[in-house]
């Protein structure tokens, strides 16, 4: 019986589309020209019941005479015209994105290759051999990470964040202190010293009138660097207990010390200073400062953003 | 103590409007941060000291008009959110 009063219910809500208010089929026996949905029916008080319930009649009511709601003409222009609006949508934002993010930029930034990040992760694990920290440029323009180990790249950067927060709420899971949303925590915070050191060090650069071209998205992918080392001390720690996190975070904070003041001083420093010679001007003074308190600044985050994972 | 996003920003916030705050006369020409105090001449690069000067100079003239908006929309917000 309910099928019929479903297909009788259906062949009426055909005839008059634009009078529903619910998607509730109508098995009510009334009068085919009626302009309302009777909601007097024993499926409506049932669905009247559930809500009552639970606010759980809805699905369940509307489950039925979905195939009605699709097949509705209304619904069809109703549908024709929200995808058409969210085409229209799709070209605004495609027209304007390059306005607030560099897309095309960033692109260069994530053309990196297995050998790349290979040799780069080696790079920021022990960077006491490598010689040449020059970036090659190619007619004005830097080259691409995949051709250069000593171009910035985001790729490692982005990663090596999104595993310290897995490996932090593996490290805090294996203390009992996990909840899903400490991962949300954890990321916050550090994006937020994240942002602070770049904004930290765009502002010292410029009172200090730095003339480089360390642009902002540079700086990031730089300080970004510093993740694959707490991931790496926070592994040993959760291995090795306190002993193996205090060295191999040891470690990596002199790497990453080392690494960040060798490629810094390119870009910062003068000519004349990064090629070893001491200038002993105040302006050279306060740029390899800047550049020292930039890469002393790596360790002692490193340390903080980690020690409270390990215990 | 978790430092997140929105602490930062509600402190980014509390910093510029400090900065906004700054009143030239009768504060900053007390302390010689006048924006006709102390401008070096024409040939050496600008000092420290100038280069904050134009920086709060700067920032207090761009960022008056937004952020009385963006106190505003705080305000409401924190009234109604707490």
């Amino acid at each position: 019986m309910h099928s019929a009063d479903a297909a009788a219910g259906t062949a009426r809500q055909r005839k008059w589309p634009s009078k529903r208010r619910v998607p509730v089929s109508q098995p009510g026996m009334g009068d085919p020209h009626q302009l309302f949905d009777d909601t007097s029916s024993a499926q409506s008080r049932g669905y009247g019941a559930q809500r009552a319930a639970g606010g759980l009649g809805y699905p369940a009511a509307a489950a039925s005479p979905q195939a009605t709601f699709l097949d509705d003409p209304m619904s069809n222009v109703a549908m024709a015209y929200g995808s058409s609006l969210a085409a229209h949508g799709k070209e605004l934002v495609d027209k304007n994105i390059n306005r607030f993010i560099p897309v095309t930029k960033l692109k260069y930034y994530f053309a990196v290759d297995t050998m790349y990040v290979g040799r780069k992760l080696g790079l920021l694990f022990f960077p006491y051999l490598h010689q040449d920290w020059e970036v090659q440029y190619q007619q004005d323009t830097p080259v691409a990470p995949r051709f250069d180990i000593n171009a910035p790249d985001l790729y490692i950067p982005a990663m090596a964040f999104i595993t310290y927060v897995l490996v932090a709420g593996l490290a805090l899971g294996t203390q009992d202190r996990f909840s899903p949303d400490i991962l949300g925590l954890q990321a916050s915070s550090a994006l937020a010293w994240l942002t602070l050191e770049v904004v930290a060090i765009l502002l010292s650069l410029y009172l200090v009138t730095v003339n480089t071209d360390l642009t902002t998205i540079d700086l990031v992918a730089f300080l970004g660097y510093k993740y694959v080392g707490m991931i790496g001390g926070v592994l040993m720690g959760l291995l090795f207990g306190k002993i193996g996190y205090y060295l191999v975070l040891g470690w990596c904070c002199v790497s990453i010390f080392v690494f960040m003041i060798r490629t810094l001083r390119l870009k910062i420093l003068a000519e004349a200073a990064a090629e070893g010679v001491p200038v002993r001007g105040a302006r050279n003074q306060l740029r390899m400062y800047l550049t020292m308190a930039v890469a002393a600044a790596q360790p002692l985050l490193m340390y903080w953003l980690t020690f409270h994972l390990v215990r | 103590m978790t430092f997140t996003l929105y602490s930062l920003l509600q402190a980014s916030l509390l910093c510029l409007n400090a900065t906004a705050l700054l009143h030239e006369e009768r504060y900053l020409k007390n302390i010689g941060w006048g924006t006709d105090q102390g401008i070096g001449g024409f040939g050496e690069k600008p000092g420290i000291k100038s280069q904050l000067m134009n920086l709060i100079r700067s920032v207090r003239t761009v960022v008056r008009m937004p952020l009385i908006i963006v106190k505003s929309i705080a305000i409401v917000l924190l009234l109604l959110f707490g």
